[in-house]
């Protein structure tokens, strides 16, 4: 634990993942020291519980452990396809958990609240995450709150467009206006990240 | 759709905001190799997987690593084991990722018996690695199992070890408490001892006083009735060394400013001591006479006050007056009368 970014969740080597894949428990053991606080914090916002945020987690390690899922280097760096399979995993939760008629804590409320609820830095989160933190955290608070919220319902409850437009009872073009623009300035605001190779 | 719109779908895509067939139709678009929808759609992902960092981050609970570490086993089993999975959730990055990227996945464009043959090659090639790594994995968990039993064992010696060091000592603990109960009753029974030696002690210290005065009352009796002081402070000095003796001190009333006493009452003997001093002399026809006072006056015995007389020792047997609190003395008519009608001589002090 020399290297203060080793548990940095931005900063996961994709060889990491690949010892993963070769049956490597202590590489699979490092990954969830870098990943989890990450993951359960958008499994918490999207499913408005911690029970089952960490059910959650439990199928998607499991899931990286048993290779049900692989990570391809194409498919960008090790954090975003992590960040993109537990959405994924969680948002089914959700409809499947909808479609059973239950409606869940889970709500813009329930996403207040855990941002409230600042438990402050965690261990995990060195420098290179803070940093990076602060500037999504800047990028997204810098948008009008009407795209942010368009953004978050089809981000952190799987709404599509029209879903949402019936949500905020607006026309189905404003919403989807709201979201390209608002997707385009965040991707503006952080381009930087990437194009000094910081998350590739 | 036209290309705008698709390209326009990119980031609605990449918020997750498409419906099922929107998505579909930016994916088929994609296969076909639209490279500036490539470009595009890699940057809108690289900010949507970067959107959960503005959440404040929330620990998941310690329990959960050792769970999820727990529940690895079964041994991993390599993806290409697995069947084709059941219904792959809908916002799985579609197959088109396969082919957005190089070096993965060139297979699609491949003829047939290639792809067999290349499929045969590549089962058989997993099937060996897959052997490999499960037996690796068996001979890592076998040593594992291995050291865990040794480490339970050790621990289950030291547990023995430890169960045995607290049954001597609670054996110990209760030997002593037995020899602290033994103890504490040889204490209790040496102070009863103890309590009965004094209460003997004491029996024998009033025998011997009442031996005394029994001889200072026979030596008395021995020198006829001559009253002489000397003689009564041998008895006096006698009867203070009784322990639970009554002392009451008189003083003189108006009458006799000069007259004072005091009275001894042995509750043992149910004697009474009255030692009168300087009592002015009882004219013929009077006598003084002592009254023990409760609720009214009884009379104790009567005495004469001859010339010259300065000192006078009463000495009388009353069975009960316990409770009387006052005395007094008075002067009588001779033989003295049943209720004080005489000026009063001397007063205990209350």
């Amino acid at each position: 634990m020399d290297n203060p970014s080793q548990h940095a969740a931005s900063m996961i080597d994709p060889t990491l993942l690949a010892r993963v894949v070769k049956g490597d428990q202590q590489a699979f053991s490092q990954l969830y020291d870098h990943s989890s606080t990450l993951l359960f914090t958008l499994a918490v916002r999207i499913l408005g519980n911690h029970e089952e945020a960490a059910e959650l987690l439990q199928d998607v390690y499991l899931e990286v452990w048993r290779k049900v899922s692989r990570y391809d280097v194409g498919r960008g760096t090790p954090v975003a396809w992590l960040v993109t399979l537990t959405k994924s995993r969680a948002i089914d939760r959700l409809r499947a958990r909808a479609s059973r008629g239950y409606r869940g804590t889970n709500s813009l409320e329930a996403g207040t609240a855990v941002q409230v609820a600042d438990p402050g830095p965690s261990p995990f989160e060195m420098q290179a995450d803070q940093e990076l933190r602060i500037a999504v955290g800047a990028a997204v608070a810098g948008l009008p709150q009407a795209q942010q919220q368009a953004i978050e319902l089809a981000y952190y409850e799987g709404l599509s467009h029209a879903e949402i437009a019936e949500r905020l009872n607006q026309p189905l073009g404003t919403v989807k206006t709201r979201i390209k623009l608002g997707m385009s300035k965040l991707r503006d605001g952080l381009q930087q990240w990437w194009n000094h190779g910081e998350l590739q | 759709m036209t290309h705008d719109e698709l390209e326009e779908s990119v980031p609605l895509y990449a918020a997750g905001a498409l419906d099922r067939i929107e998505r579909q139709a930016l994916e088929a678009h994609l296969l076909s190799g639209c490279a500036s929808c490539h470009n595009a759609l890699k940057d809108y992902q690289s900010v949507a997987a970067l959107l959960p960092l503005s959440l404040s981050p929330t620990k998941p609970p310690r329990s959960l690593k050792a769970t999820i570490m727990a529940g690895r086993n079964p041994a991993p089993i390599p993806a290409e084991a697995v069947p084709n999975e059941p219904a792959r959730p809908s916002l799985e990055p579609g197959e088109w990722m396969n082919h957005l990227f190089p070096p993965v996945a060139p297979a699609r464009s491949l003829s047939l018996p290639w792809a067999l043959g290349l499929a045969t090659l590549l089962i058989v090639s997993l099937g060996v690695y897959f052997a490999w790594n499960v037996s690796t994995q068996r001979s890592i968990d076998t040593s594992n199992i291995k050291q865990l039993e040794a480490s339970l064992q050790e621990k289950s010696a030291k547990l023995a070890d430890v169960r045995r060091e607290v049954g001597d000592q609670a054996k110990a603990l209760a030997e002593l408490r037995n020899e602290i109960q033994q103890r504490t009753k040889e204490a209790a029974e040496a102070k009863e001892q103890l309590a009965q030696r004094e209460a003997e002690l004491e029996e024998t210290r009033v025998q011997l006083i009442e031996a005394e005065l029994e001889e200072t009352r026979v030596r008395l009796s021995q020198r006829g009735s001559a009253r002489t002081v000397g003689t009564p402070q041998d008895e006096l000095a006698t009867l203070l060394r009784i322990p639970n003796v009554k002392a009451v001190s008189l003083a003189g009333s108006d009458m006799a400013k000069r007259a004072a006493g005091f009275l001894l009452y042995d509750s043992r003997t149910q004697n009474v001591w009255l030692y009168s001093l300087n009592l002015p002399e009882s004219p013929a026809g009077t006598t003084y006479q002592l009254w023990a006072i409760h609720d009214k006056p009884m009379s104790i015995g009567t005495f004469q006050m001859d010339t010259g007389e300065t000192a006078h020792l009463l000495v009388k047997k009353v069975p009960s007056f316990t409770k009387a609190k006052t005395f007094a003395v008075s002067l009588e008519p001779s033989g003295g009368r049943p209720q004080p009608t005489g000026p009063m001589y001397l007063l205990s002090r209350s």
